[in-house]
């Protein structure tokens, strides 16, 4: 086992240990395996850099690398697709521990020789190998504890390489709560990011986005195949989608707008008509509604029927006609459950709170939190309904700013 | 929306229907993102930064600079304007081009010895800068007749209280607004009657003495005009905006008037003071003395005036940076940050942020220390330390492999590399004068 910071410009020797050139850096083919092998040594002479292969490499040691062979390549080292050099693309740069859901800075790379080959096996992230390449080699002794995380936790990202083709698939990344994946992209540079983005399915693609703060999605978007775009708004709430086309220049909302599905797009549209700071702003349409002449039977058979149900279903809405939409009541999830047999018009209470699309959003709030509400619907002077309001929706606007997680470096 | 009505009837198709007609139509319509819209929704960082620049230890340096040589500055005034310009627009393009910070970049390019030293010079530079914060607050507070013993332990308390629990955003635009009364330095200059003729030849005729105390200051007024924590704050505030290649223009008009009317507050505070204290044969030796230039305007409030922007920009600053610095260093080493971790958790963060703050309190509370002078020694500091950043901007903005076609074009080059060479010069001159006497 050997750390990438002290095989780097040792010499490289041949069968007679005399010093032929310098290991300027190790070239490994990353994506495809877990643990990436060593194809080769670049080596330096001079201001020449050119390849040497792994096979050529007898040993590789703290002290020099002796390689086998007195025939060398000297064309000028150029990287192909699929390769990496470690000193200048991987170390120091930041990657993904996916098992510790952070983000870590590569200090240095443990490599480990398994059957012929040399491979990458884990990134050491601590300040001990900070020192071990800060100080003189005599300083550090060998073997004191250290931080490794193993190489098959990391992610790597091709858009550190921008030179070279690089498939990394990401699919790891796909086993984290959106959460962790939102938070993983606020803390990186804009281009990982995308990065990360990119390699999720849009309904993982589009809870990450909705985590993010306005300005993170809004670049994210504008940055995107404008077609990706459309199907990943599609799939998030159509309130989230408002307010992120919101943010963007009218031009791009628009060209994103035309190309989504035009019965989701027309919701969308819908929302983006109400102001920021008001129930109509922070409303959803994503919600159930039915006539009050169906029996609880039927409304559960035709919930079913539904094949995408808003996220979170806790009520469904009872009105008069679709033509009319007058709201008429509310059937709790609970009420449905209990009186199978019973007419929607029985079940449904009669008696509930209300907002219109211009009330404000502390009106809303104190609504839900005063009569214990888990949505609450907005209603136009007709008594037709709009959409409604979620508490979490509602609850994230007073919510004092510093309870959000907030980036700390204000530096990067 | 889903609506069921035998069977069920998409409600998104019913909804494209029959758009509601009465439903107000002002509301969220985005601007347009071009013109003077487009200005004003992406002005900030630059103005922002470059005006942060004027703060305590800035003040007291341009108030020395008028006090003591007149108008005879003024030229570097000029110089400077377009320095800052340069280097903060190369910030700003750094930041649009990588997505990422200045000392992300550093790292990632240079390779860990080279990081280290850039970041033992920041990390300097900005603990010299937090110490000066907190001269600024106890001069200010001391004007009021209140004693530093008192105010600087409880405004580092405060500072640290309010940005561990991260609520210090709210505080912040009220200090944000003390520093306006910078402006009036504006009014008190043209209040004074100036010599405008002498100060518009000074401004643009060079005048170099050879002296210990000229070339000190002169080092002074660069490293406090040209601050390494600008170009940080810049860059970062650029990446954290997601500013988009093409709204750069924009950007790159917010950089320069930045910079433009930083160096004007600059020119004025310097004229003030040279019509309350040069002319007068009055020497500067404190910031009761300092406070004197605005009394053309003022009269008796002065004091009062003075002591309230000192502290408004004296706590904007020690606010931001203890945290700031923290966090880009632990960050760029790798270690855990935030203040959302806890002290076990990242311990090398909280443990910078506390001691800079404890640091600046501790240096002021020495007894009978002279606040001006450290004021001015921290920005000579600064300027000393300046040319390390200047140095491995200059690499990495002309770099091909990070900045593509967007590296300096040459006349940028000559500026900055002009900059950074004048800069190099007058710091080795700085340190010869302050171990040879």
């Amino acid at each position: 086992m050997v750390f990438l910071s002290q095989v780097i410009n040792r010499p490289i020797i041949d069968r007679n240990g005399e010093r032929i050139a310098a290991v300027q850096d190790l070239v490994v083919r990353i994506g495809g395996q877990s643990y990436p092998p060593v194809n080769g040594l670049v080596a330096r002479i001079g201001r020449r850099s050119f390849f040497v292969p792994y096979r050529h490499v007898e040993s590789l040691t703290e002290e020099h690398a002796q390689i086998d062979t007195f025939s060398l390549d000297l064309q000028p080292f150029q990287r192909h697709d699929g390769e990496v050099v470690l000193a200048k693309d991987v170390l120091d740069r930041q990657l993904v521990d996916v098992t510790g859901r952070r983000i870590i800075r590569v200090n240095d790379v443990e490599l480990a020789p398994t059957g012929r080959s040399l491979r990458v096996v884990g990134v050491d992230v601590s300040a001990r190998a900070l020192l071990r390449r800060l100080l003189p080699r005599r300083a550090m002794r060998s073997g004191e504890p250290r931080e490794l995380i193993d190489w098959s936790n990391v992610e790597y990202f091709a858009s550190h390489v921008p030179a070279v083709k690089l498939k990394v698939s990401h699919e790891r990344i796909a086993r984290l709560h959106p959460r962790d994946i939102a938070r993983l992209i606020e803390h990186l540079a804009l281009p990982q990011g995308a990065e990360l983005i990119e390699a999720l399915n849009e309904d993982l693609a589009a809870d990450a986005l909705e985590e993010l703060t306005p300005e993170r999605q809004a670049d994210l978007i504008e940055g995107m195949d404008q077609e990706r775009a459309a199907d990943i708004l599609e799939e998030m709430g159509p309130d989230e989608a408002a307010d992120l086309l919101a943010d963007l220049s009218s031009e791009v909302a628009e060209e994103i707008l035309t190309r989504m599905e035009p019965e989701e797009s027309a919701d969308v549209r819908l929302l983006m008509q109400y102001q920021e700071d008001t129930a109509g702003g922070i409303m959803t349409t994503d919600f159930v509604a039915i006539a009050a002449d169906r029996t609880v039977a039927q409304a559960i058979d035709e919930i079913r029927a539904i094949d995408d149900l808003p996220d979170t279903l806790t009520a469904i809405y009872v009105v008069d006609d679709l033509s009319t939409n007058r709201l008429l009541g509310i059937v709790a999830l609970r009420d449905l459950l209990l009186h199978a047999d019973a007419g929607i018009a029985d079940v449904m209470t009669t008696r509930f709170r209300q907002v219109s699309p211009d009330s404000t959003i502390e009106f809303v709030v104190r609504a839900v939190v005063e009569y214990n509400l888990l949505e609450i619907p907005v209603v136009d002077d007709d008594r037709q309904l709009l959409g409604i309001v979620t508490v979490d929706d509602a609850v994230e606007r007073v919510m004092p700013e510093s309870w959000r997680e907030q980036s700390v470096n204000v530096f990067s | 929306m889903k609506l069921m009505n035998g069977g069920v009837l998409r409600g998104r198709m019913w909804l494209s229907r029959r758009v509601p007609r009465r439903l107000r139509v002002v509301t969220r319509l985005s601007l347009p993102k071009s013109g003077i819209f487009a200005y004003l929704a992406i002005m900030g960082p630059g103005l922002i930064t470059a005006n942060a620049g004027n703060d305590a230890g800035a003040i007291a340096t341009y108030s020395s600079a008028g006090a003591r040589y007149g108008y005879n500055l003024l030229w570097m005034i000029l110089l400077m304007t377009f320095s800052l310009a340069v280097v903060q627009e190369m910030a700003a393009r750094m930041g649009v081009i990588t997505g990422k910070g200045l000392t992300d970049l550093i790292r990632e390019n240079f390779g860990i010895r080279y990081t280290a030293l850039a970041m033992v010079t920041l990390l300097i530079a900005n603990a010299g800068i937090i110490v000066s914060e907190f001269s600024g607050i106890a001069a200010s507070a001391e004007l009021l007749g209140i004693s530093r013993f008192i105010a600087v332990p409880l405004a580092g308390f405060i500072i640290w209280w309010l940005v561990s629990r991260g609520s210090y955003s709210i505080v912040e635009r009220v200090f944000l607004l003390f520093t306006l009364v910078f402006l009036v330095y504006i009014v008190s200059a043209v209040l004074a009657h100036p010599d405008w003729g002498m100060a518009a030849k000074r401004t643009v005729v060079p005048s170099i003495q050879l002296s210990r105390g000229y070339l000190l200051l002169f080092v002074a007024t660069v490293g406090t005009t040209i601050t390494p924590y600008m170009q940080l704050f810049q860059q970062g505030a650029v990446v954290e905006k997601g500013i988009s290649e093409e709204e750069f223009k924009y950007e790159r008009a917010d950089v320069y008037s930045g910079a433009i009317f930083a160096n004007a507050i600059a020119f004025f505070i310097i004229v003030a003071s040279a019509a309350a204290f040069y002319t007068r044969g009055i020497t500067l030796n404190s910031a009761a003395d300092a406070a004197r230039a605005l009394e053309p305007i003022a009269g008796s409030y002065a004091t009062l005036l003075f002591a309230i922007g000192l502290f408004g920009a004296s706590m904007l600053a020690a606010g931001v940076l203890p945290i700031a610095t923290a966090a880009s260093m632990t960050e760029v080493f790798g270690f855990e940050a935030g203040v959302s971790r806890t002290w076990r958790q990242a311990p090398i963060f909280h443990g910078l942020f506390t001691g800079l703050i404890v640091l600046g309190v501790v240096i002021n509370l020495i007894p009978g220390l002279s606040l001006f002078q450290v004021l001015l020694t921290t920005q000579i500091l600064n300027g000393v330390l300046l040319p390390v950043i200047l140095i491995s901007m200059l690499r990495l903005v002309n770099n091909r492999e990070i900045m593509g076609d967007h590296v300096n074009g040459p006349l940028r080059n000559i500026v900055a590399w002009g900059t950074t060479i004048a800069t190099s010069l007058l710091s080795v001159v700085a340190i010869v004068f302050t171990f040879v006497r």
